[in-house]
């Protein structure tokens, strides 16, 4: 199991996965929006979406766990 | 007569070739079943064939204060040190000899074959690298308050700092006070796995502290390259990690009295950059991968990349513009939208800081949406890391090239190099966006009343954030002279080229003082 999170504070912009989705290596799981860009979060592995723990407009913390990865 | 002469010569090469057998087959196979080379092979790889010379070949611990010593069985005192050529320059050595007593650091080869070999570096002026695979100090030599006479490596180090080039490659543990030597080089490659490095072994951590954990879990690559920023680049093996010392010396004068080596490279100086357009999206808000760009700008496979995955929304490295070596700096829009933050500037600024005392010439790449805001980083005092990137940009005298090539904002922009930081050229791209704040953020605060009393607020704050928009662009401040042209963007390697040219002879000359206070 991977835990992807967020590299910094912001907003999600885009969900661009879904439970249950498979994801090869740097494919975009989602969009943050911080610092006036868009901060593509791509899959660190390939694996399967287990749980998308964030929602589109909502605030992440730095280190806030954004995609669950198995 | 000719019967002792023939002995003694013949014992000289007995002792030469028991030496150069190291520890003996049974450490020798065992440190390649580690997956390691021997300190032998390393130099082998380390300078150009057959230009290896040995200093103190034949020392060997000896007895110190009544202690039992094992000369026989510690060739060469467990460090192999000397000198010889890398693409014909020399380079001074001081490798540890993992088969001998772990390469642990003992009186004759500290004392006198390390200390001789900085000694004759520094006198010559030429590079210095250490090669560790050491368990550290010798504790049976270093126990007790003799200890007290010990560490002088260390103020050496610095006083070497900024002189000669230093290079500490970590080929296996670095454990104690000794990982000091990496912490005060210039240059840090990593090999995966077998390396590490700690202020304290595994062991002494237990007993100090009762936590347990591994060398290789506190002090790997995977820590240093990662996390700490003490290493600068992983590498998979001894080989690539000599190879990576090799290159990184390419870049770099023998001292801080010579220039940065100019290498041919065959790549026209005219050339004209293609493929920008499919690089770097004008969309400011969009992430590309810079290290495309800095590729396509720079000489045909003269970009190198130093600490590559640490703080990665700073990019840094050695390339060629033109045959001179050059140190890129440039923001990373891929990683954290390139905004900056404590371990970038602390990343950078170390970097520039190198560059500016070993004479090579520094590349700013802007695209800098500015420094991370917001309590978190705050905490990490950002501000004093910040400052030092601030204070390095400044103090820097070599030729200083600016392109920004988007974002400008803020002191992102300052810290890269902005006009007030003396660039020899400052151009910018057509879509560069130069401002305090972007329009967003300007809007909010200039016209938030007017936007909240607007009947369509979202209409009125767009409207408002287009008017702001179309005075951010680059031909505002080239038409107040502010920066020197907006250039095609095709363009950017012969105008990197020509402002390291035109400052060739530059000479700043800046108040005495006995040294500045870097917010450290």
């Amino acid at each position: 199991m991977t835990e992807v999170k967020a590299e910094l504070v912001g907003s999600v912009w885009k969900v661009k996965t879904q439970a249950g989705a498979q994801v090869a290596e740097e494919d975009e799981l989602l969009v943050l929006e911080s610092m006036k860009m868009e901060i593509p979060v791509t899959a660190p592995r390939a694996g399967t979406v287990k749980e998308v723990r964030v929602k589109e407009g909502e605030v992440v913390k730095e280190g806030q766990v954004l995609v669950v990865l198995e | 007569m000719s019967d002792d002469y023939g002995r003694l010569v013949g014992e000289l090469h007995t002792r030469r070739k028991k030496n150069l057998a190291m520890g003996g087959a049974e450490k020798v196979d065992k440190q390649h079943q580690r997956g390691k080379l021997t300190v032998r092979e390393r130099l082998e790889l380390l300078y150009d064939p057959g230009t290896f010379v040995e200093l103190g070949l034949l020392a060997s611990q000896q007895s110190l204060r009544g202690a039992e010593a094992d000369p026989d069985g510690t060739p060469a005192d467990g460090v192999v040190t000397g000198h010889g050529e890398i693409e014909g320059r020399q380079v001074w050595v001081i490798a540890y000899d993992f088969t001998v007593m772990a390469g642990s650091m003992g009186a004759v080869g500290e004392q006198f074959k390390a200390a001789r070999v900085r000694e004759l570096a520094l006198r010559y002026r030429k590079p210095i690298v250490w090669l560790l695979d050491s368990a550290g100090a010798r504790i049976q030599e270093a126990a007790g308050s003799t200890f007290a006479g010990t560490g002088w490596l260390f103020a050496e180090q610095v006083v070497m700092s900024g002189v000669i080039p230093q290079v500490a490659a970590m080929l296996g543990p670095c454990a104690a006070g000794t990982a000091y030597i990496p912490g005060l080089a210039d240059f840090v490659p990593m090999v995966k796995d077998t390396s590490s490095m700690a202020l304290g072994g595994a062991r002494l951590v237990k007993a100090a502290t009762g936590e347990d954990v591994t060398d290789h879990d506190m002090g790997g690559s995977q820590v240093h390259c990662y996390e700490s920023g003490v290493g600068d680049n992983e590498v998979a093996n001894d080989e690539e990690c000599i190879a990576t010392v090799r290159r990184f010396l390419s870049y770099l004068p023998s001292s801080n009295t010579e220039p940065a080596p100019f290498v041919e490279t065959g790549d026209p100086a005219e050339r004209l950059v293609e493929g920008l357009d499919k690089i770097v999206p004008v969309n400011p808000r969009a992430a590309y991968d810079v290290r495309k760009v800095v590729r396509a700008i720079f000489d045909h496979e003269s970009w190198f990349e130093v600490k590559p995955t640490w703080a990665k929304n700073i990019v840094i490295g050695f390339a060629r513009a033109g045959g001179h070596a050059v140190g890129v700096v440039a923001n990373q829009p891929m990683q954290k939208g390139g905004a900056l933050d404590s371990d970038a500037a602390d990343k950078a600024a170390r970097f520039i800081r190198m560059c500016d005392a070993f004479n090579v010439p520094l590349v700013y790449l802007m695209d800098v949406p500015g420094f991370m805001v917001g309590s978190q980083v705050e905490k990490e005092g950002i501000i004093r890391h910040g400052a030092k990137m601030l204070y390095a940009t400044s103090e820097a005298t070599v030729p200083k090239v600016t392109v920004i090539m988007r974002k400008a904002y803020g002191a992102g922009y300052y810290v890269m190099n902005g006009k007030g930081y003396q660039p020899d050229t400052i151009v910018a791209w057509p879509f560069a966006e130069i401002s305090v704040m972007g329009p967003e953020g300007a809007v909010n605060i200039i016209f938030n009343k007017q936007v909240e009393a607007s009947e369509n607020p979202e209409a009125t704050r767009a409207q408002l954030v287009e008017t702001i928009r179309a005075q951010i662009n680059p031909y505002l401040a080239a038409g107040w002279a502010m920066i020197d042209d907006v250039i095609d963007p095709a363009e950017t390697r012969r105008v990197i080229i020509k402002g390291i040219e035109q400052a060739r002879d530059k000479k700043i000359d800046r108040p005495w003082r006995k040294h500045g206070n870097i917010p450290v």
